[in-house]
């Protein structure tokens, strides 16, 4: 039985940071009752997914790492009556956490993004062979394409446009130049992350 | 039809202008007897400028309104020599003899002192200015003219009480005008830098062996 609740709890746990989280649609409360609790009474269902999503809320927000969390549920366990944590529940908790701080955290990063982001490039360098105005040069010219894209769990509900696409043309000696510029960025992150 | 490829070639039967004559060109042969050479570099001064993609309109007034010719027969000249130019401009220097084109010309019964002149504007000192020109107006993608970035380390959002994550803005400008912003994470901005350093290295290993390769 408990390992039967040990199941369907961490089910639940990952249904929540489905729909919370990872901006997966086809989860709904309702499908997770059916799957996961068919006996319980929808009331008591429902009281079960808000205290868990609410818990989850908090050590996501803090994102807390595992000794903070013990200490966190050792205090929930404390209280008493529909508030309270079982030690259970705490273990089956503590170990989804391990598995998904990583991934939580980043989609909550991607929460306060706003500008679109980079999500990926191509590119391809070529040679002009031929023209129809003058002499081709034989210098070789490299064509870049950058995907800029929302991201994040407002943009998909807002089902904003999926992403633009920016193509753009450099010689050799402006790869060179921007190359600098990523040189002088990276040196930038370096000294803010030693510090800290 | 044969393949411009082999009339471009040193047969003596064809012309650097093809198997047909374009008729701008033929008519302007045709107009260009007793035409005052000085008169005749004037107009040719105003078409090397349009080709070069300045304004050339003002020019060509004051040609049309001092010219003793009809404006007819300028018009003629002046479509003539734009097509003659751009047609020989377009063959690479080291594909075209100079002799092969004075000869093509004077077949078309171009007066001599006109050979010469546009045989000193194709193959002379101007021909390095007029390729720069094409190459720039030739199809293209725009370019970046400008970039600039920021650092930034969000301390605390609204979903996340100690964020202190970095991440870069960039605000590209390009030369078609208009202008991109979008934030680029640390771990894409790796990705972006090694494919840009991938670029560099693969454009240098092209030029290398491109000197050996693609040359006639």
């Amino acid at each position: 039985m408990a390992d039967v609740d040990t199941k369907s709890l961490n089910g639940l746990l990952n249904g929540i940071a489905q729909i919370v989280y990872y901006n997966n649609n086809d989860i709904t409360e309702e499908l997770l009752k059916s799957e996961l609790y068919p006996d319980l009474t929808p009331e008591d269902f429902h009281a079960l997914h808000e205290k868990m999503k609410g818990l989850l809320k908090s050590v996501a927000t803090a994102d807390m790492d595992q000794s903070q969390l013990e200490a966190f549920l050792t205090a929930q366990a404390r209280k008493r009556g529909t508030g309270g944590v079982s030690t259970e529940q705490a273990a089956v908790l503590s170990r989804f956490w391990k598995g998904h701080r990583a991934r939580v955290r980043e989609s909550l990063l991607n929460q306060s993004r706003w500008e679109p982001s980079l999500k990926g490039l191509t590119w391809r360098v070529d040679l002009q062979a031929s023209a129809s105005k003058g002499e081709a040069t034989n210098s070789p010219v490299a064509l870049v394409e950058l995907e800029l894209g929302r991201a994040g769990e407002l943009c998909s509900r807002l089902s904003f446009q999926d992403s633009d696409f920016v193509c753009l043309e450099f010689d050799e000696a402006k790869v060179n130049q921007v190359l600098k510029k990523m040189a002088d960025i990276q040196e930038s992150i370096d000294t803010i992350v030693h510090r800290s | 039809m044969s393949s411009s490829h082999a009339k471009v070639g040193a047969s003596t039967d064809s012309s650097f202008l093809g198997g047909r004559i374009p008729s701008e060109i033929e008519i302007m042969a045709k107009h260009l007897k007793d035409l005052d050479q000085e008169m005749f570099r004037k107009i040719l001064k105003a078409v090397v400028n349009a080709i070069e993609g300045k304004d050339c309109r003002e020019a060509m007034k004051v040609i049309a309104a001092n010219a003793a010719i009809p404006e007819e027969r300028l018009t003629y000249v002046v479509a003539g020599m734009y097509r003659l130019l751009k047609e020989a401009l377009r063959i690479p220097m080291s594909s075209l003899k100079q002799e092969v084109f004075k000869e093509d010309l004077r077949e078309l019964r171009i007066p001599d002192e006109f050979i010469t002149d546009f045989s000193s504007l194709v193959f002379g000192s101007r021909r390095t200015t007029l390729e720069a020109v094409a190459t720039q107006l030739g199809p293209r993608l725009p370019s970046v003219e400008d970039l600039r970035w920021r650092v930034d380390v969000a301390i605390s959002t609204s979903s996340l009480a100690r964020a202190l994550q970095p991440s870069i803005l960039m605000q590209m400008k390009l030369s078609d005008g208009s202008a991109h912003r979008f934030e680029v994470s640390v771990s894409k901005f790796q990705e972006l830098r090694y494919n840009v350093a991938l670029i560099l290295k693969e454009m240098n290993d092209l030029e290398k062996r491109s000197i050996l390769k693609i040359q006639d």
